[in-house]
């Protein structure tokens, strides 16, 4: 089943330059998806659009077939979000802030909240504004998730935590997931994070969708190709061959990212390509945001 | 069985966990018939996602060394895989490629690797 659908979302910033400039991809049920890209490439609008805050101007984004903006109570009760900018009201008390989404869905479980007060050690009577960014954190994820929602939406989740609790905030999902499958696209600066949690990664760059495939199909089957720079035209030989996805001069050499086993890549350079001394090898997620989306102007 | 994972290593997750439960079978740190967490029991105790786990039971099942008996649990084969007599080196051809180009890289003599190999058949026996 299609939990959530992007289907040619566009979404220009009020002063008219566009954030998203096309963005497809679906989520099927059970599926947990890291959503990369740099800061400024659209994450956060992409995940807003989702959850009915801003609106598509052209295309569309459906939330278990529906809109988020014409059925927004359903979707609102059926969708946990969290972000890094999330504000809880300062003056109120942790107790306060979970009666008030207690109040609001009607599928709350009272056991997952309690167990979750207590793994994080939350007392119901602070105040939201003496607490951590750590802890504040986590009454939004309690809230987020103790109504047992099907998808989570989850932007930047663990931004500015120190790493033991970005950790905690890794476990408790990683929990949930296992309690109960739980549909989940998240965006994370963190790529370790991401390799813990995602099965498949979809990364967009200047609101456009750059690569989407799963963890272990980048692992296996793209390859990191080091080439000396040469005086030849390699670069273009490079960059129009079959399976290239981009091309990078790093002075001495040339970086190139490939669709393929680092195995056949060898054979291409050599045979296809006449290119020597190529160094194939496999690629970890963080190298290939860095070749695909960190080197671009 | 203590497991561990490296999220940044270029080997994808599912297969360093296959990988370390071979071992271990290899090794004699789990006896044949001996139980395995359960999938979701290792994802928590690993931090991962449970369906990367269970990549990783799903292809060691289907090469043999483990089996699931439902209701009861994941466990080790009480008997190893039979592996077809021509396939067996041909397993083999992969890695220790790998190990020859590694030793010439490094300068070590072939007659040094082969005593490496002693070295560690002993340690694992352990």
């Amino acid at each position: 089943m299609r939990v959530l659908e992007f289907n040619d979302v566009h979404r220009a910033y009020q002063r008219g330059s566009e954030v998203l400039r096309g963005i497809t991809f679906s989520l099927e049920a059970g599926e947990v998806v890291g959503l990369l890209g740099k800061n400024g490439a659209g994450k956060t609008t992409l995940i807003r659009v989702a959850m009915g805050m801003i609106e598509a101007q052209k295309g569309s984004a459906k939330v278990f077939g529906l809109d988020p903006r014409t059925d927004a109570l359903e979707v609102k009760r059926r969708v946990g979000y969290v972000s890094e900018d999330q504000v809880l009201p300062e003056f109120l008390s942790v107790g306060e802030v979970i009666r008030l989404h207690r109040g609001l869905f009607p599928t709350w479980d009272e056991n997952l909240e309690r167990r979750l007060r207590e793994q994080f050690a939350l007392s119901p009577k602070s105040k939201i504004k003496s607490l951590s960014k750590g802890q504040a954190r986590q009454v939004a994820l309690l809230c987020a998730v103790a109504h047992r929602p099907e998808l989570l939406l989850l932007d930047e989740p663990a931004g500015g935590l120190d790493p033991s609790a970005r950790r905690e905030f890794l476990e408790t999902s990683i929990q949930l997931l296992n309690e109960a499958g739980t549909t989940i696209l998240f965006s994370s600066h963190h790529m370790t994070d991401v390799e813990r949690m995602a099965g498949r990664i979809v990364m967009i760059h200047e609101g456009r969708l750059l690569l989407d495939n799963t963890l272990d199909d980048l692992r296996e089957k793209y390859t990191l190709v080091l080439v000396p720079s040469g005086s030849d035209d390699r670069h273009a030989r490079l960059k129009s061959a079959t399976g290239c996805l981009s091309v990078r001069d790093q002075g001495e050499a040339l970086h190139a990212i490939f669709s393929m086993e680092p195995e056949r890549c060898r054979s291409v350079m050599e045979r296809d390509l006449g290119i020597p001394n190529a160094y194939c090898t496999p690629i970890a997620l963080e190298d290939m945001f860095i070749e695909l989306v960190g080197g671009r102007s | 069985m203590q497991l561990h994972v490296n999220p940044s290593d270029e080997l994808p997750i599912y297969r360093q966990i296959m990988r370390q439960i071979i071992d271990a079978v290899a090794g004699g740190r789990i006896a044949p018939g001996e139980q395995l967490p359960s999938h979701r029991d290792l994802a928590e105790q690993l931090v991962i996602a449970p369906l990367t786990v269970k990549k990783a039971y799903d292809e060691l099942e289907r090469q043999g060394l483990i089996a699931t008996q439902r209701g009861r649990g994941t466990f080790v084969s009480a008997q190893l895989p039979a592996v077809k007599p021509e396939q067996r080196l041909e397993r083999l051809r992969d890695p220790a490629q790998r190990l020859l180009s590694q030793a010439a890289l490094s300068g070590v003599p072939f007659e040094e690797v082969l005593d490496l190999l002693q070295e560690i058949r002993k340690g694992m026996a352990q």
